[in-house]
């Protein structure tokens, strides 16, 4: 067994040291070892996005990146993103759009849109669609989640 | 008791909620990640699973050493086929007698199957056990052709064949109307593998406390009492003393009600002196081992066709591959079609051959809609070849087919009616939307330029509030589904409704909500939905079936009318009147027409609990009532299968334009259009979700999702990389349109619906790859039409 390591991690702008064993995944990390379980692992072999975390403002797959990696780095989850428990623009549009329904997928759309927006805040519907296509939701059919990002655009451009 | 059958006839004079596009209850604890799923719950001393299966689809187990295994630090217990053997009975199944223990005792029967569990300090640990547990295996020859399971050497001892069930129903005079049809077309077609895949796979946390032998078990549950029930028995536990919570889980799509994990955790949990065990199942053990197999079908169709379109009889011959045991309720989703066999149309007679065979794959578990979604693409497709057969417009002959509005309720063939509706309706509406001429002249100019357009155009009907009676072919007892509710007012006025299940995300807490924040006259925020666990909960289902919106419905309007009752009797004695002379309205107990005579609900109640000089003479002072909701008039099935089963019936047309690429075989979905009539929409953005959800879902059954076995029995597709769900690019954004024929026998008028677009689409998308294909003198009879496929199709 290789010798755990120290890490030090910045999630939603509090700052953690831990000792972990090199090969935790960084979801298991922040979902078991420090109690932020709103990133959700839906496949653990990248393809299905429910895990998408920000990481030094990258979306990057929680579970096939390990906790090591994120040592020294800042990293944002869903729990980072209301205040006080008050939705944020996006996650008021999804609200409004029903961009959800068993919510399970939800904080990795979150994630995702979060980055488009922060590079690009006014994205075509092919950006859109490029973002958005490597994230998996069984429930809604992708129409709502679709509105909910259109208004997310609007909502933050009005902000 | 009074359940309103329109939303006017509840006690408001302003409808507020029901029936609006309200925000979701559920949604700010999703959005903020603050919802308690399975992976979430933690308790004092928990240890993780992690199950050792299969690589065989066929062998005997030779032996087993979990000695190193044991001996590993942090491992704290190992249980086995001997222990499941010693302890547990076989898991139930439908038909009774094609199962298995919860872990193999002396062979497996497909690759996946669990072999041997560990329990260890974390899932890390637990998993590195497993390598280090050896099991010899003697290989035995795999049973994997459907076609030939029937001939081949039973993988069960017990039984004589792989033949599960065969029977033929027979429904009217079937072989008169095929003797005297003017023309009799027969087809095959064949449907792979695919199946639910919530983002969220399975998962439970066991309790077994070695003291008074109860068990707890806490998971993502579809139906609290269904686990309690199967787990229990099983585990040779008395029902009272298996307690099952419900976390709110990540979708289910029917895949959530299988005991096995429960049984597995709770072993372990026992053999660890009563520590919690929790087990998360992975994407590949869900896979290849879990709840997410479904319909993998052969079928030969005939249709009876008179000249003028009429179709006057129908045939179906189904042979369906149940996978290594009947644990899975595969059989039941076989059963599924009698409730709506013959579609929108009135066709008389009709005859279900039904062949259910075992072999070396997966069991098959319940997925959305269970059986109709196969069903109604054969049956459509039938209707078009008719249609190209006469060179009739495929719309045109489902108008003449239809069961005319005015004929309802109408009983089929089958022996199931429907309640209300109006196919006409749904199709003028599509064909509108479409501007189906324009569709046609599209593709005629597509085809000028080599290029293949297709058009589908495709009627079916939702069974909705399901109901056990249904599957009375296949082994299952009951008549009636109950679902209760029990519905409470504070001292401080607000509200607090208990029910039988947790959240899954087709938005049932927002209903209730809304219904009892109209009939009480209170804000949505004033009420709270609680669920209760298994043993606390007021006998219920949970969802499934296209049933708990209507159920759940009846459930809390029926408890609001007790509760309104006890309500007028106490305000009848502080208004000293007579409890006739008063009614609820607007959240006030009042005299009509008498202004000021009236006090707050929330005044009424709060004298019940702190004032009991002002009660009438014994009075029950609780504010609080139950009331258990089951589907009126359900009818106990013949010896053809023929019950009043389910209890609506919803219905849709959708009217889909896809292009197929004579070069790379891929389709493209263009255009869609989607009329649909679930009755009163409860909730039309939830409803409109639900709808969208099915199509994606629909893409995915008739475009990419498919489970491959080789012959060897081994999964090709044990990965997201290999079986395909829909992205955003594959799933088409529609136009809807909600046409709205309550129903006359439900609460509020409701039908049920949240199945229907997967019991549309892929009949849909493959009868417009087929209009597509038409030219070219190909037929695409298999499901899903993958590019692959497609393309030997196109390149013989």
């Amino acid at each position: 067994m290789p010798t755990p390591r120290q890490i030090q991690v910045t999630v939603n702008g509090r700052r953690y040291e831990s000792t972990v064993e090199p090969r935790l995944t960084l979801a298991d990390y922040l979902r078991h070892e420090i109690s932020l379980p709103g990133t959700h692992v839906g496949c653990e072999h990248g393809v299905c996005g429910a895990c998408t975390v920000l990481w030094n403002g990258r979306a990057v797959r929680s579970c096939i990146m390990l906790a090591v990696q994120a040592d020294g780095s800042e990293i944002t989850t869903v729990e980072g993103l209301a205040t006080d428990g008050a939705l944020n623009p996006i996650q008021q549009a999804f609200l409004e759009e029903h961009g959800l329904q068993c919510g399970f997928c939800t904080p990795g759309f979150l994630m995702t849109v979060t980055e488009m927006l922060e590079h690009n805040p006014n994205p075509s519907d092919e950006e859109i669609y490029d973002y958005l296509g490597g994230q998996i939701c069984r429930c809604t059919g992708y129409q709502s989640i679709l509105a909910a990002v259109r208004s997310a655009i609007q909502k933050k451009a009005s902000a | 008791m009074r359940i309103p059958n329109k939303i006017e006839d509840l006690p408001t004079s302003t409808n507020r909620f029901i029936g609006k596009e309200v925000e979701r209850v559920e949604d700010r604890q999703l959005l903020t990640g603050r919802t308690e799923f399975i992976d979430n719950v933690s308790l004092p001393g928990m240890l993780h699973c992690a199950i050792l299966r299969s690589p065989n689809a066929h062998a005997r187990i030779v032996s087993i050493d979990t000695a190193a295994a044991e001996a590993m630090p942090g491992v704290v217990a190992i249980v086995t086929g001997k222990d499941a053997l010693e302890l547990t009975l076989p898991m139930q199944t439908v038909p009774e007698g094609w199962g298995t223990h919860c872990l193999a005792t002396d062979r497996v029967r497909y690759v996946g199957e669990p072999v041997v569990a560990v329990a260890a300090t974390s899932r890390y640990v637990a998993e590195d056990a497993l390598e280090e547990i050896v099991v010899e295996y003697d290989p035995l020859p795999p049973v994997v052709d459907t076609e030939k399971a029937a001939e081949s050497a039973p993988i069960y001892d017990e039984h004589e064949s792989n033949v599960v069930f065969q029977r033929t129903f027979t429904w009217g005079e079937v072989d008169a109307a095929f003797a005297s049809a003017d023309h009799v077309l027969t087809e095959k077609f064949r449907w792979h593998r695919l199946g639910a895949n919530p983002l969220e796979c399975n998962g439970v946390v066991s309790e077994w406390d070695p003291a008074d032998g109860t068990v707890t078990a806490r998971g993502s549950f579809q139906s609290q009492v269904n686990m309690g029930l199967l787990s229990a028995g099983a585990l040779q536990v008395p029902s009272n003393k298996m307690r099952i919570i419900s976390q709110p889980h990540g979708g289910s799509f029917g895949g959530k009600g299988g005991p096995r994990g429960t049984i597995i955790t709770a072993l372990l949990s026992r053999k660890a002196g009563g520590r919690p065990v929790k087990w998360i199942e992975d994407r590949m053990e869900y896979l290849a081992g879990g709840a997410g197999q479904s319909w993998d079908r052969y079928y030969e169709v005939s249709l009876a066709l008179q000249k003028d379109g009429t179709i006057s009889g129908l045939r179906v011959k189904l042979l369906d591959d149940l996978g290594a045991s009947a644990e899975g309720f595969g059989a039941v989703s076989a059963a599924k079609p009698l409730a709506a066999f013959t579609g929108p149309y009135k066709i008389p007679v009709a005859e279900y051959d039904l062949t259910l065979v075992a072999t070396n794959k997966l069991p098959q578990s319940p997925y959305r809609g269970m059986g109709p979604p196969p069903h109604n693409w054969v049956l459509e497709q039938m209707v078009d070849l008719a249609a190209n057969h006469l060179d009739l417009d495929p719309g045109e002959i489902r108008r003449r087919n239809f069961i005319p509005k005015d004929a309802f309720p109408y009983t089929i063939p089958s022996g199931n009616d429907y309640d209300s509706g109006d196919y006409e309706a749904a199709l003028d509406a599509v064909l509108e939307m479409g501007d189906y001429a324009s569709l046609r002249a599209e593709q005629e100019e597509a085809r000028k330029q080599g290029r293949y357009l297709g058009i589908g155009l495709v009627n079916t009907i939702e069974p909705g509030v399901f109901d056990w009676n249904a599957y009375a072919i296949v082994g299952s007892q009951q008549t009636g589904v109950p679902e209760g509710a029990t519905v409470g007012i504070d001292i401080m006025g607000k509200i607090v409704a208990k029910v039988g299940f947790s959240l899954e995300g087709q938005g049932q807490y927002t209903v209730i909500s809304q219904v009892l924040a109209d009939y009480f006259g209170v804000e949505m925020s004033d009420v709270r939905v609680v669920p209760q666990d298994s043993l606390s909960a007021p006998p219920h289902f949970g969802p499934g079936g296209s049933r708990l919106g209507v159920a759940i419905t009846g459930a809390v309007l029926g408890a609001a009318d007790i509760l309104r009752e006890k309500l007028i009797r106490v305000g009848a004695n502080l208004m000293q009147t007579q409890p006739e002379t008063l009614e609820l309205g607007d959240g006030m107990i009042r005299i009509p027409g008498v202004a000021e005579a009236q006090i707050p609900v929330a005044q009424v109640a709060a004298t019940m609990l702190a004032r009991s000089d002002l009660l009438p003479e014994g009075m029950d002072p609780n504010p609080e009532a139950t009331y258990v909701w089951t589907a009126p008039g359900r009818t106990p099935a013949d010896e053809q299968g023929r019950a009043k089963s389910y209890l609506t019936a919803a219905n849709a047309c959708h009217l889909v334009l896809v292009e197929v690429d004579r070069d790379t075989a891929e389709v493209k979905i263009l255009k869609y259009f989607i009329a649909d009539d679930c009755g009163t929409r409860l909730n039309p953005a939830t409803c409109e979700g639900m709808t969208q959800g099915g199509v994606a879902q629909g893409v995915g059954a008739a475009l990419l999702e498919e489970y491959v076995y080789d012959d060897d029995g081994q999964l090709l597709t044990s990965t997201f990389m290999d079986y395909l769900m829909p992205t955003i690019y594959e799933v088409p954004m529609t136009d809807k349109k909600a046409l709205v024929t309550p129903s006359p026998f439900t609460p509020l008028g409701a039908k049920g619906m949240g199945e229907g677009a997967l019991h549309t689409t892929p009949a849909a998308v493959m009868c417009a790859i087929n209009d597509a294909l038409r030219p070219l003198a190909v037929k695409a009879h298999e499901v899903p039409a993958s590019p692959k496929r497609l393309w030997a199709l196109l390149n013989p």
